[in-house]
C-alpha cells in the first residue's frame, strides 16, 4: 500500500507542479536557512570530552578585592596569578592537576636547513597529558623528575614532526626554540577538535599548539605568557621577577577530580587556602570565593556559542515557522480541492485511516525532497558563512548528524503541517462529495 | 462602499488560510523589524571613520631570535631599510598597530592615584601605544591642537626600558573624556602618581579594537623600547602597496636573517579579519530577510490565487450582476489590506517583546518602534504587489461564466 501512496503522490505532483514546486522550494529554503545556523551552533556547542567533560574542572580564584569587578558574570577572572599555580600546582589533595599558558618561540635549527618560523608553544605540567587525554604516537611525555630539574625537553605534535623532520623519527631529536636548544623526547597525535577547549581565553577556535615544554622552565627562561594579562591594582611592575610575586591573572588552571569525595575534598582545600591567602593580607573579600565548573559548564560560561548565532537560530526557527505556515495554506487548498476524489474512493471502500495515511504519506514526501534540496542550500550557506570568516572554516561544516537531522526535521514539519489539512479530507462525508458530481 | 462584510463573512468562511496568512505577516514583522534594527547597529559600527588612510598602510611583525643582538639599533636599521624601498611614504615602529585586535590599554588619572578619594577625580580608560616621532607622518595624523613630540624627546631603551614617559600625544576623543571642559591640553594624566604631559591632540585616531567601547581612545608615548618582538607600520604611496608587501619580507631578511618576518597585512585586511564576525551576522540577516519577505510574498500570492480559482463562479456571477474590473481588484486588494493589518497589530506586538527579549538576554541595542513602522509600510506594499496580479487576472475573469455548469 505504502507504494500505491507514494506513487499516488507522485501523480498528485504532477497534476500540479507549480503548487508542488512552490512547496517544496518554501520548505527547502526554510531547511536551509535552519540548518545553516543549527550547524554552526551544533559545532559551537559540542564537548569536546564527553567521556570526561564532568571531570575536568577550570580553576578560578577570585584574590582580588571586594567590590572589583570583572566581565565574567560572577567577577571570578579565568585566569589566575602565577604564585597561587604554583602553590595549587604543590598542593597536597588528591586531584590529577596542572598550570598551563601559552608562548612562543621562532622555531629553526640554527643552520639553513628550514626558514625560521614562529610557533605558539604550550608551557604546563606533566598531568596536563593525563587530563585531556593526549596520546602519544611515539617517545612520551616528560618525566616528574625531568620537570622537577627543569630540563630543555619538549614534545611536539605529529605535524609539527612531520614539518621538521619528515619521515624520520623525532624523537632524541634537537631543535632550537629562540636560542635555546630543546630536546624532543615524544611525539602526540594531533588534537583535532574545533574548540581549543583547554584554554578558552585567546579565542575559542584558535589553532592547538603543536608543542609543548615543562612548567618549571618559566622561571630559569623567564617565559612570557602571549594571552592575557590583567592586573586589577596598581603595581609598580619592571622586571620578570616583578611579574612572577605579582598580583596579575596569566595561568590557566585544571583539575580533574575522579568523584564526588575528591570534589568535595577540592573545595575545602580551595576554601581554606583562600583565606590562608587573605590573613596574609594579599586582598580583602568577605567570604572565600572561587570556581571549579567542570568542562561542559565552563565552556558555556566562556560563551563559545556565541550570542550572535543563538540569535540566529531563534530566528531560523521563526522563518521556518513561517515556510510551514506557507506550506499548510497551500495544502489546505490542495487537498480541499480534492474532496470529491476522495469521496469517491471513500465510498469504494478506503477507511479514513487509508485516507490519512495517504495524505501523510504525500506530505512526508514533500518534506523528503525539501529536506534534501534544503541540504544543498545550507552547504551553500556554510560555504557563504566559511568564506566570510575564515575563523569559522572548521565549524561552519555539517557533520553525519546534521547531515541526517535536516530531512528528518523537514519530514516532521510537512507532517506536521500537514495533518490538519489531511484530517480535514478524511472528515468530509463521501455521500455529500458524491451528490453534487 | 469598500464591501468590507462580504470580505469579513467570506474570511468567516474559509477562517484556516486566513489565520495563516496573518500568522505569518506577524512573524514576517517581527523578524524583519529585529533583524533590520542589528544590522542598522552593526552598519554603523562597520562603517566608522577609523582616521586612517588604511588602503595605503600595512604592518609587519618581525621575531628575532639570534642571542646578543642590539636590538634597538636593528629596530632603527629596520625602519631605515623599509624607507629606503620603492613606494614607501614613511615607516615606523609601533608596539600596538591600530585595528589589529591586539594591543594595550590602561586607566590613567586626571590626578595622582594618592588623590583618588577627591571628588574631581576622574580614571579613563584608554589604548595606548609606544612609537617614535615618526609615527604621526606615517599615520598622516592630524594635529588640531599643540604638538607633536619630536625624535629628540623619544626615550630609547633596549630591552632595559623602565622610565616612565613625560610627555604624549592623545585623541581627541580621549581629551574630551578625561578632560571633558576642553582644557585638557597642557595638563597632565597620571600613572599611578607621575605625572605626563599632553602636549598634542590628534584629531581622530583609533585604537587597536574597534569594537571596545571606546574605539577612538588612543594615546601615543615616545618611548622606543626595542625587544625581540617588533612590529612596524608602513605608509606607501598610493597602488605601490600590493608590490611593497610583496618585497618586503625578503628585503628585511637580506638585511638582518636571525629573525622571522611575519603578519604582513593591510591594515583594511587586517580590520576586515576584526570585523569578519559582524560582517557574517549582517550578511546571515540580509540573507535571512530577503528569503522571509520572498517566502510570504510567495505565500499571498499563492493563497489568492487559490481563492480565485476556489471563486471563479461567483466572480463571474457578481461580473454579470454589473461589478466592474475595477470592483473585483478592489475586493481582493481590500481583502488582503485586512489580513496584513491584522497580521502588523499581531506583529508589532510580537516585534517589541522579541526586541525586549532579545535586548534582555543579548547585547544588542534597543529595539526602536520606528523599524516597526518601516517594515510594516514594507510589507503592507510587498503584500498588496503580491495580491495585484493574481487580482487582475480575477478581474479579467468573463462574466459568461456564471451562465456555465461545472
Amino acid at each position: 500500500m505504502f507504494f500505491h501512496y507514494i506513487d499516488l503522490s507522485w501523480r498528485s505532483f504532477k497534476r500540479t507542479p507549480l503548487i508542488t514546486i512552490l512547496m517544496v522550494s518554501a520548505i527547502a529554503i526554510g531547511i536551509g536557512v535552519t540548518m545553516t545556523s543549527l550547524s554552526v551552533y551544533h559545532m559551537m556547542s559540542m564537548d569536546p570530552m564527553p567521556h570526561k567533560s564532568d571531570k575536568v574542572h577550570a580553576v578560578q580564584l577570585n584574590t582580588r578585592d571586594e567590590g572589583s569587578t570583572w566581565w565574567t558574570e560572577d567577577d571570578l577572572p579565568q585566569q589566575i596569578t602565577y604564585q597561587d599555580a604554583v602553590n595549587l600546582y604543590r598542593a597536597n589533595v588528591p586531584a590529577v592537576k596542572t598550570p598551563s599558558f601559552r608562548t612562543g618561540y621562532s622555531i629553526h635549527f640554527d643552520d639553513d636547513s628550514i626558514k625560521p618560523f614562529i610557533e605558539n608553544i604550550r608551557v604546563t605540567g606533566l598531568p596536563f597529558f593525563e587530563i585531556f587525554d593526549v596520546q602519544f604516537v611515539e617517545g612520551q611525555p616528560w618525566t616528574q623528575e625531568q620537570e622537577d630539574n627543569a630540563e630543555m625537553v619538549t614534545v611536539i605534535s605529529r605535524e609539527l614532526s612531520e614539518k621538521l623532520f619528515g619521515k624520520e623519527s623525532a624523537v632524541g631529536k634537537q631543535v632550537y626554540y629562540d636560542e635555546h636548544l630543546f630536546r624532543v623526547i615524544g611525539v602526540f597525535d594531533n588534537f583535532n577538535h574545533h574548540i581549543k577547549y583547554y584554554d578558552l581565553t585567546n579565542g575559542h577556535f584558535n589553532s592547538h599548539e603543536r608543542a609543548f615544554i615543562p612548567f618549571s622552565l618559566t622561571v630559569p627562561l623567564e617565559i612570557n605568557n602571549w594571552g592575557n594579562t590583567n592586573g586589577w591594582k596598581y603595581q609598580d611592575i619592571r622586571t620578570f621577577e616583578d611579574k612572577l610575586q605579582s598580583e596579575q591573572h596569566w595561568v590557566q588552571f585544571w583539575s580533574q577530580l575522579d568523584n564526588p569525595q575528591e570534589f568535595q575534598a577540592y573545595q575545602e582545600y580551595l576554601t581554606n587556602y583562600l583565606i590562608e591567602q587573605e590573613e596574609k593580607g594579599r586582598f580583602e573579600r568577605e567570604a572565600p570565593s572561587f570556581g571549579t565548573r567542570d568542562l561542559t559548564d565552563y565552556l558555556d560560561y566562556m560563551g563559545v556559542v556565541t550570542e550572535d548565532n543563538r540569535v540566529l537560530v531563534a530566528m531560523s526557527f521563526m522563518f521556518l515557522s513561517v515556510c510551514l505556515a506557507n506550506i499548510l495554506g497551500l495544502l489546505l487548498g490542495k487537498f480541499l480541492k480534492r474532496v470529491p476524489e476522495v469521496g469517491v474512493r471513500r465510498a469504494l471502500g478506503a477507511s479514513k485511516r487509508d485516507v490519512f495515511a495517504q495524505h501523510v504519506v504525500e506530505v512526508s514526501m514533500l518534506g523528503l525532497l525539501g529536506g534534501l534540496l534544503g541540504i544543498a542550500l545550507a552547504q551553500l550557506g556554510l560555504w557563504g558563512v566559511r568564506t566570510t570568516y575564515s575563523y569559522y572554516s572548521e565549524l561552519a561544516t555539517m557533520d553525519l548528524t546534521m547531515l541526517f537531522s535536516a530531512p528528518i526535521i523537514a519530514i516532521s514539519a510537512c507532517i506536521l503541517a500537514g495533518l490538519f489539512p489531511a484530517y480535514l479530507v478524511c472528515k468530509t462525508n463521501p455521500a455529500i462529495c458524491l451528490k453534487t458530481q | 462602499m469598500l464591501e468590507i462584510k462580504p470580505i469579513f463573512n467570506s474570511l468567516f468562511r474559509s477562517k484556516a488560510g486566513a489565520i495563516l496568512l496573518v500568522l505569518q505577516i506577524a512573524i514576517t514583522l517581527a523578524i524583519v523589524s529585529n533583524s533590520l534594527s542589528i544590522i542598522k547597529d552593526r552598519m554603523d559600527y562597520l562603517q566608522t571613520d577609523s582616521g586612517y588612510s588604511e588602503q595605503d598602510l600595512f604592518q609587519i611583525s618581525t621575531s628575532v631570535f639570534a642571542k646578543d643582538t642590539d636590538l634597538l639599533y636593528l629596530l632603527e636599521e629596520t625602519e631605515r631599510t623599509l624607507l629606503g624601498m620603492n613606494g614607501v611614504v614613511n615607516a615606523s615602529f609601533m608596539r600596538e598597530v591600530p585595528l589589529s585586535g591586539s594591543g594595550s590599554s590602561s586607566n590613567f588619572g586626571n590626578k595622582p592615584l594618592d588623590q583618588n578619594e577627591s571628588e574631581d577625580y576622574r580614571s579613563v580608560n584608554t589604548a595606548y601605544t609606544t612609537t617614535p616621532a615618526s609615527i604621526f607622518d606615517t599615520l598622516d595624523m592630524t594635529l588640531i591642537e599643540g604638538r607633536f613630540y619630536t625624535d629628540s624627546e623619544v626615550l630609547k631603551f633596549n630591552g632595559d626600558g623602565g622610565d616612565l614617559p613625560t610627555q604624549v600625544v592623545v585623541s581627541k576623543h580621549y581629551l574630551d573624556e578625561i578632560y571633558p571642559d576642553g582644557d585638557g591640553l597642557g595638563q597632565f594624566i597620571y600613572i599611578g602618581n607621575s605625572p605626563i604631559e599632553i602636549i598634542g591632540v590628534v584629531e581622530r585616531a583609533m585604537g587597536p579594537w574597534p569594537k571596545s567601547n571606546r574605539p577612538l581612545n588612543f594615546a601615543f608615548f615616545p618611548i622606543v623600547d626595542a625587544t625581540g618582538s617588533q612590529k612596524f607600520v608602513v605608509r606607501t604611496e598610493p597602488d605601490m602597496r600590493e608590490q611593497v608587501m610583496n618585497e618586503v619580507e625578503e628585503v628585511l631578511l637580506a638585511q638582518f636573517n636571525q629573525r622571522v618576518i611575519m603578519n604582513i597585512q593591510g591594515l583594511d585586511d587586517a580590520k576586515r579579519e576584526y570585523q569578519a564576525s559582524d560582517i557574517l551576522m549582517l550578511r546571515m540577516l540580509v540573507i535571512l530577510i530577503v528569503l522571509l519577505v520572498s517566502i510570504t510574498a510567495l505565500g499571498i500570492f499563492g493563497m489568492t490565487v487559490f481563492n480565485i480559482n476556489k471563486r471563479t463562479k461567483q466572480i463571474g456571477t457578481r461580473r454579470a450582476l454589473g461589478a466592474r474590473k475595477s470592483h473585483i481588484i478592489r475586493y481582493f486588494l481590500v481583502e488582503n489590506s485586512i489580513l496584513c493589518i491584522s497580521g502588523m497589530v499581531l506583529g508589532a506586538i510580537g516585534a517589541i517583546y522579541l526586541g525586549q527579549m532579545l535586548f534582555e538576554h543579548y547585547s544588542v541595542p534597543a529595539f526602536s518602534a520606528m523599524y516597526v513602522v518601516y517594515t510594516a509600510i514594507f510589507v503592507l506594499i510587498i503584500s498588496l504587489l503580491s495580491v495585484l496580479f493574481p487580482a487582475n487576472r480575477a478581474a479579467n475573469i468573463s462574466p459568461s461564466i456564471a451562465t456555465r455548469s461545472v
